[in-house]
């Protein structure tokens, strides 16, 4: 099981509004289980990637393509993705007046397994999985993400990740903008996921506080849309201390 | 009792270009069935509450005609809007949304009011409910005054229910007086059959820290219009108000909102979201009327609207009057389907697009029956929408 | 101490307020009142082709039927019985800037015009009452094939049956009672052909002046920016102020071919007697963009709707405005737009600013039509309030038959704010320049949008206002 790819992205090149392509010829091969980061000077095309693997209509695939799988997802709807077992958290999670954090995930819930929720299971694991990651219950009521702070959206993407268990998580920069002890608890609720089963990740990140805690299979930089270098858990340490220059003048030559 | 129709309603405070035919509102119909004249009957009347029932219209006026130069405080600076149309409802005991056609209809027909008057200084827990069971093939025309003496609170729910399928003719007027900081809130739920011809008239009016808040929901009829004329005279008075409708088939919705601050530091919140579908058809008048001496003033309109079918015509009306030099005046108008990102982000979380439209429909409109401050009629709403969608 | 600041605004508008009125005599002028022994004798005067006489007849007879608008400004102080819809200076026009009436050139000499037209425009028509007395074009936007010169010219020329096929088609005379009139007593104004491919550099600028008291000046303005060409079109207006109405009813119709672009840039000083009831309307086809930046300070009243149609699949407009009402000043101004094509797109961005009692409005509509699929509009108009005895009005209307389309509004109405007032006081200004520091600040969307002899134009404008302002 655990040889078998999750993940295949296959000389993927990617454009946005048919213009200059953003994304160079990018391979990933993401297996159950493993964690993988995705580290890269700001612009480099980080986001644009966790866009694409997750079908943002807004960006287009030029080359290549994205098996989930095994099955070729390439031009796949971002619902289709979602209920195969992909989740993305968001940057910037939108604001939907009218619709509470509790009852969307429960309507996500019910979109992905097509099973009815039991209301009360539903109830108590959401409470525990709020518990984890410190956010009042008052939280499920208030409507998805509308007055939320920057901490709390974050959270509440955690919390969606926690109660829709996907197979394989992208998470865009869920670190940034927290302060120390929401990055903590952020944190926490990743290993959470990462215990849970063979939940794999991709932590799309420029900064390394939120990898403290959590164990890394691969790291790969991401340079002007370029894949410039793969290495284990320990070139986040390497990064963390010289910085990206390395990469940059490396894709120079 | 068989009326024939010709009301000219709803007219825009300021005319505007006559192409966009949205200058007023014509309600026509011959042989139009109105046999009943009264509001149902209300339980138990709470304590501080008087009721007078079917009053005449004229007379349960009074209390407006009394204060006239109080609601109507003008500075004495000269400068009406061009092609100011408030001429034409001056002899309207109050000014209301859909106009003084409304008032002679009522008069014409004999149609009666029922008058609460709500002792100063007493706050009604329990809301009074009003409900109109509609048959079909029923005409009903009827109006309420409520009079909220100094300081007192009171909360007035109404619901027109009929049949589906049901035909018909239903209106109300229903005039407000909120004295010093008495606050009154109305609630109107809407869910006639398709065949229903509704007109919604509401005016009123505020004094010192008064406060009217108008929660509403037009969910069914064929026809409906809403029109809503809140006066702000003294200072520190509030109007809030909440729409939420959903358009559908051949439905046509026709809206009328003002607020008019003449007093110092007022306040008017206005959000009006819906859903267009089919080939229905909406428009929206919305107007904040900054009169000179309403300084400190704010006001706000929003519109949140959502396009779902290539056949929809939607007509948005935004106006923002303004004589007074220390105010704040916005409004903004979101008009369209379903933003593209907001589409992804649900994708994203494995709901496909005919089920993040569901959602949307239902959490445009759930946000504002959660005002309903009635368990029952509350979840009768979301059980209508739940059908709906 | 407000007296003071009165005469101070009075003497600085005087560079538009000069009148010649001791050479009356050197000119032309036709009876006041409109009949059709009135009509006839402009199209004799102008030596119309048959076609052109039968048009005005029955514009004529258009203006007698059409009713007033029910809208807008009250206009019951224009009474048409006492304007003259024709004044001429009993010379012809010119090619040439020496051979121009010593008085005429006068006034447009003190209005900085040739030294515009030396400095940096491809040409200039200079209209003087109902006449164009001065039409130049430099040689070499010449030689690139592009076309401009007057109207009437135009319309016994080459080009005559290109103006047949435009005239009025745009804005017919049926559109309202002040297109019937202007059809009827039409005279002066420009035609501007610029060649497919062909990109005119610098602006053209036609300058409008109305000289005459109880007068109507009635030009017509038509460009045709064929395919893939781009111009930048520059209207100025001016009056100077008479106890009388004046009225100034003109007609722009401009065609923006594919992938053509054509800015249109106006700075309205009419003087403040003036009923300023213009119509301008542009279509626009595939891949085309019009742009309008406009500036509207003079006139009594003002009815002033530039119109957009963006008839061809991806055709683009963008709208820039400022108004500014001061004392007696009844603005009513905006834009209106029509989607027609699909991913046709616009953009309205309006200031206006009120102050001495003046009223100005913001009005606007903006329709998209079924056709008009993945349409996006977006309307912001800010009004800005200087007093408690003027009126600032938003009047923006939105008719959208689609639901592929993509519509935002934002209106904010309010005044300047005390902080800012303060933080820059504290710096040293005085209130005075503090404030016309603010208000420019509020104008620059719109004054960037223009050549800088034009923004500089604009930004005096805004000192005058602001200098007049009494803060009682």
């Amino acid at each position: 099981m655990s040889d078998q790819s999750l993940l295949q992205v296959k000389d993927l090149s990617v454009s946005i509004d048919n213009e200059l392509p953003i994304l160079h010829k990018i391979n990933l091969d993401i297996k159950p289980g493993e964690t993988h980061v995705l580290m890269g000077p700001n612009g480099a095309g980080k986001s644009t990637l966790g866009y694409t693997l997750m079908g943002n209509p807004h960006y287009q695939v030029t080359d290549g393509s994205i098996l989930f799988e095994g099955e070729d997802i390439t031009h796949a709807s971002a619902d289709k993705r979602a209920k195969a077992g992909m989740f993305l958290s968001f940057q910037n999670p939108l604001e939907v007046p009218g619709i509470s954090l509790g009852s969307f995930i429960r309507n996500a819930y019910h979109a992905q397994t097509g099973a009815p929720v039991k209301l009360l299971a539903f109830q108590k694991s959401l409470k525990a999985a709020m518990e984890l990651l410190s956010m009042d219950e008052s939280y499920a009521d208030r409507d998805l993400n509308v007055g939320f702070s920057g901490g709390e959206k974050k959270k509440a993407e955690i919390l969606q990740l926690l109660m829709l268990n996907p197979k394989l998580a992208i998470l865009d920069e869920t670190d940034s903008g927290l302060d120390v002890d929401a990055v903590r608890t952020v944190s926490k609720g990743i290993e959470e996921y990462q215990k849970k089963k063979d939940g794999a990740l991709l932590i799309i990140t420029h900064s390394t506080k939120i990898l403290e805690s959590l164990h890394v299979d691969y790291t790969h930089v991401l340079v002007k849309g370029n894949i410039v270098h793969t290495g284990d858990g320990t070139l986040v340490d390497e990064i963390n201390e010289h910085g990206f220059e390395r990469f940059v003048s490396e894709l120079g030559n | 009792m068989k009326k024939d129709l010709d009301m000219r309603v709803n007219v825009l405070p300021v005319l505007t270009y006559n192409f966009l035919h949205v200058n007023d509102s014509r309600i026509t119909g011959s042989d139009i069935t109105i046999d009943s004249l009264e509001c149902p009957e209300v339980g138990t009347v709470p304590a501080g509450v008087s009721l007078d029932r079917a009053v005449s219209f004229d007379k349960a006026g009074d209390i407006f005609r009394a204060n006239k130069d109080r609601i109507l405080v003008t500075t004495g600076v000269p400068g009406a809007p061009n092609a100011d149309m408030s001429y034409r409802d001056k002899d309207q005991a109050i000014r209301t949304g859909m106009g003084i056609d409304v008032d002679q209809l009522m008069i014409s027909t004999g149609a009666t009011v029922d008058v609460y008057t709500v002792a100063e200084g007493t706050k009604v827990a329990e809301p009074i409910v009003l409900r109109y069971e509609m048959k079909d093939g029923q005409g009903s025309l009827s109006g309420q005054v409520v009079h909220a003496g100094r300081n007192s609170e009171v909360t007035v729910i109404m619901t027109y229910i009929s049949d589906k399928e049901a035909s018909g003719f239903h209106g109300v007027s229903t005039r407000l007086l909120a004295e010093e900081g008495a606050k009154i809130n109305v609630v109107k739920v809407q869910l006639l059959g398709d065949g229903f011809m509704h007109l919604d008239d509401i005016g009123g009016a505020c004094f010192a820290k008064g406060q009217i808040d108008v929660v509403s929901l037009e969910l069914g009829a064929k026809k409906s219009w809403a029109g809503c004329y809140i006066n702000l005279v003294e200072g520190e008075a509030v109007f809030n108000s909440n729409m939420g409708y959903l358009c559908r088939q051949d439905h046509n919705l026709d809206i009328n909102y003002v607020s008019d601050h003449r007093g110092k530091k007022t306040n008017a919140d206005m959000q009006f979201k819906g859903v267009l579908m089919d080939t229905a058809q909406k428009t929206f008048r919305g107007t904040i009327d900054f009169k000179n001496g309403s300084a400190g003033s704010a006001g706000d309109e929003q519109e949140d609207t959502l396009l779902l079918s290539p056949g929809v015509v939607n007509k948005t009306m935004p106006v923002i009057l303004c004589q007074e030099e220390d105010v704040d005046g916005r409004h903004g108008a979101t008009i369209g389907q379903l933003g593209e990102e907001l589409l992804f982000y649900m994708q994203a979380r494995g709901i496909d697009e005919e089920e993040a439209k569901k959602i949307m429909i239902k959490a445009r409109l759930e946000s504002v029956a959660r005002m309903i401050p009635n368990p029952e009629i509350m979840q009768k709403v979301q059980y209508y929408i739940q059908n709906i969608v | 101490m407000s007296d003071n600041k009165q005469v101070v605004a009075d003497i600085n508008r005087s560079i538009y307020d000069f009148k010649d009125v001791e050479n009356e005599k050197d000119f032309y002028r036709l009876e006041e009142g409109l009949t059709e022994e009135t009509v006839l004798k402009v199209s004799e005067e102008k030596n119309d082709p048959d076609w052109m006489r039968e048009f005005r007849l029955k514009c004529l007879k258009l203006y007698n039927e059409i009713k007033f608008p029910d809208w807008g400004p009250d206009i019951d102080g224009l009474d048409m019985d006492k304007i003259s819809s024709y004044v001429r200076h009993k010379s012809d026009m010119k090619g040439k800037w020496e051979d121009v009436p010593e008085d005429i050139k006068n006034t447009f000499e003190k209005l900085g015009i040739p030294q515009a037209e030396r400095e940096s425009l491809a040409g200039v028509g200079a209209q003087y009452d109902s006449e164009l007395v001065y039409h130049n074009v430099k040689d070499e936007v010449a030689a690139q094939g592009v076309i401009y010169t007057d109207l009437e010219s135009a319309l016994r020329g080459e080009y005559a049956d290109m103006i047949k096929d435009h005239f009025m088609k745009l804005v017919p005379p049926t559109d309202h009672k002040f297109a019937a009139l202007h059809g009827a007593v039409w005279s002066g104004g420009s035609f501007v052909y610029v060649p497919k491919g062909v990109k005119v550099d610098i602006p053209l600028q036609s300058y409008f002046r109305l000289n005459a008291a109880g007068a109507g000046q009635f030009e017509h303005t038509l460009i045709i920016v064929d395919e893939g060409a781009d111009l930048h079109f520059i209207e100025g207006c001016s009056a100077p102020k008479y106890n009388v109405a004046n009225l100034h009813a003109g007609c722009v119709e401009l065609y923006v071919g594919k992938g053509a672009r054509l800015r249109y840039s106006t700075i309205e000083n009419w003087s403040k007697n003036m009923y300023n009831l213009n119509t301008k309307r542009a279509l626009v086809e595939e891949n085309g963009i019009m742009e309008w930046v406009s500036g509207s300070f003079g006139s009594h009243t003002s009815y002033l709707y530039p119109m957009t149609i963006l008839k061809g699949d991806h055709s683009k407009t963008e709208f820039t405005g400022i108004t500014f009402a001061g004392q007696g000043q009844n603005l009513d101004t905006g834009a209106k737009i029509v989607h027609q094509g699909k991913y046709t797109s616009s953009s309205i961005s309006t200031k206006s600013i009120s102050k001495d009692g003046g009223i100005g409005t913001y009005r606007s509509s903006v329709v998209i039509q079924n056709t008009a699929k993945k349409a996006k509009a977006s309307v912001s108009c800010d009004s800005l309030m200087l007093d408690s005895i003027s009126r600032a009005d938003t009047i923006p209307g939105m008719d959208i038959r689609t639901d592929d389309a993509d519509v935002g509004h934002e209106a904010k109405i309010g005044r300047i704010s005390d902080e800012a007032v303060f933080y820059l006081m504290s710096r040293g200004i005085s209130e005075e320049d503090a404030k016309t520091m603010i208000v420019s600040g509020f104008a620059n969307p719109v004054s960037k949008e223009l050549p800088l002899e034009y923004a500089v134009e604009m930004n005096n404008l805004i000192k005058l206002e602001m200098s007049g302002h009494s803060n009682a």
